[in-house]
């Protein structure tokens, strides 16, 4: 009937099936619905003309005019405002809580403290209000009052006793004999450490040519995200609603009716702007369950957002990491075996994100082992920041393998050529489409690697190629091009050639004999894999307005990423229609159908399909109306910018022609996300070059510029694919350089719990980028050809940086961020 | 007291301790201006007073009496978006959006300080505005293209009568220059 829906494979009848996901490195299994029917896929032979164009973001205006409202921002009749007491140590008991002198604070209406809760609360594996303390800034209560201004004034009146008692605060501490229990039989994630081999790594290592062992350890990095967590809760008889600057609204929801044992069509959850979340965002915290239950008992709308100093210090982290590392290599640079030893002090939370995996991933090796203990300590949660473990861990494999060539006397880009992984090693399958080795020849060729473009041509010609020929440039230096030449290599190269980018205060121009006396230059790269396939289950509907106009509604939320202006472009694509006639609607639980959380670079590729399928079943409908209307057979009309015509082009009609003689016949869609292809690894790649600065008399580093390529099947829309690659990378130069989770070491609370202290990358430390995503597309993956890409920019920027120090000063870098105090030693060796 | 937001006289009886941010968004509901770290560490709450940025949760609202502040809501005519505006749009220089005012707002202040900036200039000028999502390159761009595309307008000739730029030009042009000299 319909020339679009081909039946999808694998069901043979069954209406559910199971499936695996792959979520921020762990795979889930899940049961699923089969779509009674799915779109062929957009392969790379699909005339798209909306999907693929560099459109501007949708929200835009709303965002530069200040009209978008923010949790925040959200202002209701008689609001109430909530503040915590917390306790500043790490690990303490309190043996009492007198509430008495907040109470007496004008303008405080209520206090809760552990035994006003209706239940058991958990957040981030502690009790709320417990009167144990396993972090420094543990919540002990909350106060709530007519101002902002009163609830902390009222909080800070609450008097609170307690016991400090020894914390554990670093790895070693939390698994040496005889240290006192933090979570769990012995202070591990799950008992023991996670122990995965292949092959047969000590025969490997004794054959192997080159053996090298290096330990490298990783600070813990704050999400910092620029909008603190927050919510605002009102009731309305017994429906709550949640204002909640979250990452996933259905989360949420769930999380908040289980826990307190609502019914969920009784719990709604808004989320349409947020200022960040980089997966600290991902979960129902202490001051959404403030908010709710303050709202309940006081019967009035209640705002809790978190301060700065707050955000910084209780909401989550990227765990400091110890990786020691051995690999073992032929000397014709083959890589025979990797043999890691990873352990993270994770916090009082967390799961087993892996620092591991990457090594298991990355590059082809038969004998591969890893073994990964994560500690319990008394700081605050892990929790999921942007590519969690990966890294961490391809900092180490990074460094490990610049090592490695040089002992080799290889060329580092070459090394790693030599080894690229042809399959999904660690589940033993193919990828569904893996585009590394474009990404590392592409990326040098427009980075102008030294060693890859030639010998006296100097590097600027090897850039012009690498532009205009790509790979075949790249393919030939591949195996040609490397001289070996010192000051070919050392230059970097590429003056002036980069198509866009930061600012150029970081000239590529001056050459190596006119730098001063205490300037270093070096060049580093290093690339990465990221599981980005998304999955089920996602879903969208798409409804056509008597106006034509078009609402698309996905229960998915919009971080910043820009997913909002992709699902209008894929479903302005799907339907023929304009794109500024569709209107993307996310984040409400009431609203919008079913999506999950955004995270692990998922978005895209699990949503996307979804607003695919419900936007080809309503033009489905609506050429069939437009049809009746045009007396003619619906197989005959197309449809494009919102107009409907026979293929003959004798007759015409716009949408909104077609849905007015409808009335209030509504045309709808729905979709849904398909399972994933089964046997097939869905990952995105990357290749990452820099070159850096460093200042021997100071020990500054500067990033000169950094060139990412990138490689996440089809993009649908490279402008803002380009931002979110930029700022992965900006991330990864912060905790290359910069960032620090600081604790004094007596006591664990923080010693930067704001942004002066704990530094993120300004205007000012921003490198030249050229960021880019390669040619390609994914059918294998899904039908709309789509991987993700958040999360795979921030995972090489650290090693690829790090590299380009250990280029610069001749020694090895064991360790990020490379401040001052880590550099100057380093530069005395 | 008063106070003069937006070109609008309003009348704000505020805390002697109250910041002007607070005034802003708790008092007036201009929650355009964002509260991200109120220590002057962020410059989301950027605004300008008399036409020079400040962070407004670093402000006393107390102490600015008889002065002129724009906020991010003064910032279009209507729907006519400032050149910044517009450039921050067409350069992707917006992620999530929560630094987006204040980042706007140091950009206009810049270019009226200086027509024809250049990149150390837009550093310096632009370095106090945190991003966590990595705006900055786009943020760079757009900052120049603001700058060539205001730059054109006002060397137009009869550009009173002309484009919205140059209006929302003469506006802040008007109020920069109504301060003492050297402030």
């Amino acid at each position: 009937m319909s020339d679009t829906p081909a039946p999808s494979g694998g069901g043979q009848g069954k209406r559910f099936i199971t499936t695996t996901v792959e979520v921020e490195g762990r795979v889930e299994s899940k049961v699923v619905e089969l779509p009674e029917s799915e779109p062929a896929a957009w392969d790379a032979n699909a005339a798209l003309r909306i999907v693929g164009q560099p459109v501007t973001r949708h929200d835009a205006r709303e965002k530069v005019t200040g009209r978008a409202r923010y949790t925040a921002d959200v202002q209701l009749p008689g609001m109430l405002f909530a503040a915590f007491v917390r306790v500043d140590a790490a690990h303490a008991r309190v043996s009492a809580i007198d509430t008495a002198p907040a109470l007496d604070i004008p303008g405080v209406v209520d206090v809760l403290v552990a035994a006003d809760l209706p239940r058991t609360i958990k957040v981030g594996g502690v009790k709320l209000f417990d009167s144990t303390i396993q972090f420094a800034g543990q919540p002990i209560a909350a106060v709530c009052a007519e101002s902002r201004e009163a609830a902390e004034r009222g909080a800070a009146a609450v008097r609170v006793d307690y016991e400090v008692l020894p914390p554990v605060l670093t790895f070693d501490e939390s698994v040496s004999s005889g240290a006192p229990k933090v979570r769990g039989a012995n202070n591990l994630l799950s008992g023991f450490p996670q122990l995965v081999e292949r092959g047969n790594v000590d025969a490997a290592l004794r054959d192997a040519n080159v053996v090298i062992r290096r330990e490298y350890t990783t600070s813990g990095q704050l999400h910092s995200a620029m909008e603190p967590h927050g919510a605002v809760a009102e009731w309305d008889g017994d429906v709550v609603t949640i204002w909640e600057s979250t990452q996933g609204v259905f989360r949420i929801r769930d999380e908040v009716a289980s826990t307190l044992a609502l019914a969920r069509s009784r719990v709604r959850v808004v989320k349409d702007y947020m200022g960040g979340g980089f997966g600290a965002k991902s979960h129902a915290g202490a001051h959404t369950y403030v908010a709710v239950l303050f709202a309940r008992r006081l019967q009035r709308p209640v705002r809790c957002v978190l301060s700065r100093a707050e955000e910084q210090t209780v909401t989550g982290h990227r765990p400091a990491s110890q990786i020691a590392v051995t690999l073992g290599a032929k000397s014709d640079g083959a890589l025979v075996a990797i043999d890691v030893d990873v352990r993270i002090a994770l916090g009082i939370g967390g799961w087993a994100m892996s620092a591991a995996a990457i090594f298991r991933e990355l590059y082809r090796c038969a004998n591969v082992r890893t073994r990964e203990s994560l500690a319990f300590t008394h700081l605050q949660e892990m929790q999921a920041f942007r590519a969690p473990g990966h890294v961490e861990g391809a900092f180490a494999l990074e460094r490990a393998m610049d090592v490695m060539a040089n002992a080799l006397g290889m060329d580092r880009l070459a090394f790693r050529l030599r080894n690229l992984a042809d399959r999904d090693q660690d589940k033993d399958r193919a990828w569904s489409a893996n585009q590394l080795e474009a990404c590392f020849r592409e990326g040098a060729a427009r980075f102008g690697w030294g060693g890859w473009v030639g010998t006296g041509e100097g590097t600027s010609a090897g850039t012009e190629a690498g532009a205009e020929a790509g790979t075949e440039a790249g393919a030939e230096a591949g195996t040609e091009g490397y001289t070996g030449d010192e000051r070919v290599r050392r230059l970097g190269g590429g003056a002036g050639n980069f198509p866009v980018g930061g600012p150029p205060h970081a000239p590529n121009d001056s050459p190596l004999p006119s730098l001063p006396h205490n300037i270093r230059r070096g060049v580093g790269v290093a690339g990465a894999v990221w599981g980005a396939g998304g999955g089920p289950p996602a879903y969208a509907t798409v409804r056509l307005n008597s106006d034509g106009t078009i609402d698309v509604l996905s229960g998915t939320q919009d971080l910043g990423t820009g997913s909002r202006t992709i699902l209008a472009q894929i479903a302005a694509e799907s339907l023929g229609a304009k794109l500024e006639d569709v209107r993307v609607v996310l984040g409400d639980t009431e609203r919008t159908p079913y999506a999950g959380t955004s995270w692990g670079s998922m978005t895209t590729a699990s949503v996307g399909p979804a607003v695919r399928s419900a936007s080809v079943e309503a033009q489905k409908r609506l050429l069939e109306a437009a049809g009746e209307l045009l007396e003619c057979h619906p197989d005959d009309l197309v449809a494009q910018e919102s107009v409907i015509e026979t293929r003959d082009r004798a007759r015409r009609m716009t949408f909104g022609e077609v849905t007015r003689k409808l009335g209030n016949v509504m045309i709808m869609g729905n979709g849904s996300r398909g399972p994933n292809p089964q046997d097939v690894g869905l990952a995105s790649f990357a290749a990452q070059f820099a070159e850096v600065e460093v200042d021997v008399d100071t020990g500054v580093v500067r990033v000169l510029r950094l060139t990412g390529a990138h490689d996440a099947g089809r993009v649908i829309n490279p402008l803002l694919a380009s931002s979110q690659l930029e700022g992965g990378m900006l991330q990864g130069m912060g905790f290359a350089l910069f960032e620090e989770n600081r604790l004094d070491p007596r006591n664990g609370r923080s010693l930067n719990p704001g942004l002066h202290d704990y530094k993120i990358p300004t205007l000012a430390d921003t490198p030249r980028i050229d960021a880019f995503c390669i040619e390609s597309v994914d059918p294998t993956a899904n039908h709309i050809g789509a991987r993700g890409l958040a999360e795979p920019p921030i995972i090489p920027t650290a090693p690829a940086i790090a590299n380009a120090v250990a280029d610069a000063l001749g020694v090895e870098v064991d360790a990020v961020p490379l401040t001052p105090w880590r550099v100057l030693p380093l530069v005395r060796r | 007291m008063r106070l003069t937001i937006n070109g609008r006289s309003r009348n704000v009886t505020p805390r002697g301790d109250e910041s002007l941010l607070e005034t802003l968004r708790e008092r007036l509901f201009l929650t355009g201006t964002k509260l991200g770290c109120e220590h002057g560490e962020c410059g989301a709450c950027t605004v300008l007073l008399d036409g020079e940025p400040i962070y407004s949760c670093l402000a006393l609202t107390a102490a600015c009496e008889g002065s002129s502040i724009t906020t991010i809501e003064g910032v279009a005519r209507g729907d006519t978006l400032h050149p910044v505006q517009e450039a921050f749009i067409a350069a992707d220089a917006v992620q999530c959006g929560f630094c987006t005012p204040g980042q706007v707002l140091s950009a206009v202040a810049l270019l009226e300080r200086n027509p024809n900036p250049d990149d150390e200039e837009i550093l310096s000028a632009m370095s106090g505005n945190l991003c966590r999502c990595g705006t900055y390159p786009k943020i760079l761009k757009a900052i120049h293209a603001a700058a060539e595309s205001m730059r054109a307008t006002s060397a137009r000739p009869n550009d009173e009568s002309g484009s919205s730029a140059a209006n929302t030009v003469a506006v802040h042009t008007e109020r920069a220059s109504s301060r003492p000299e050297g402030v």
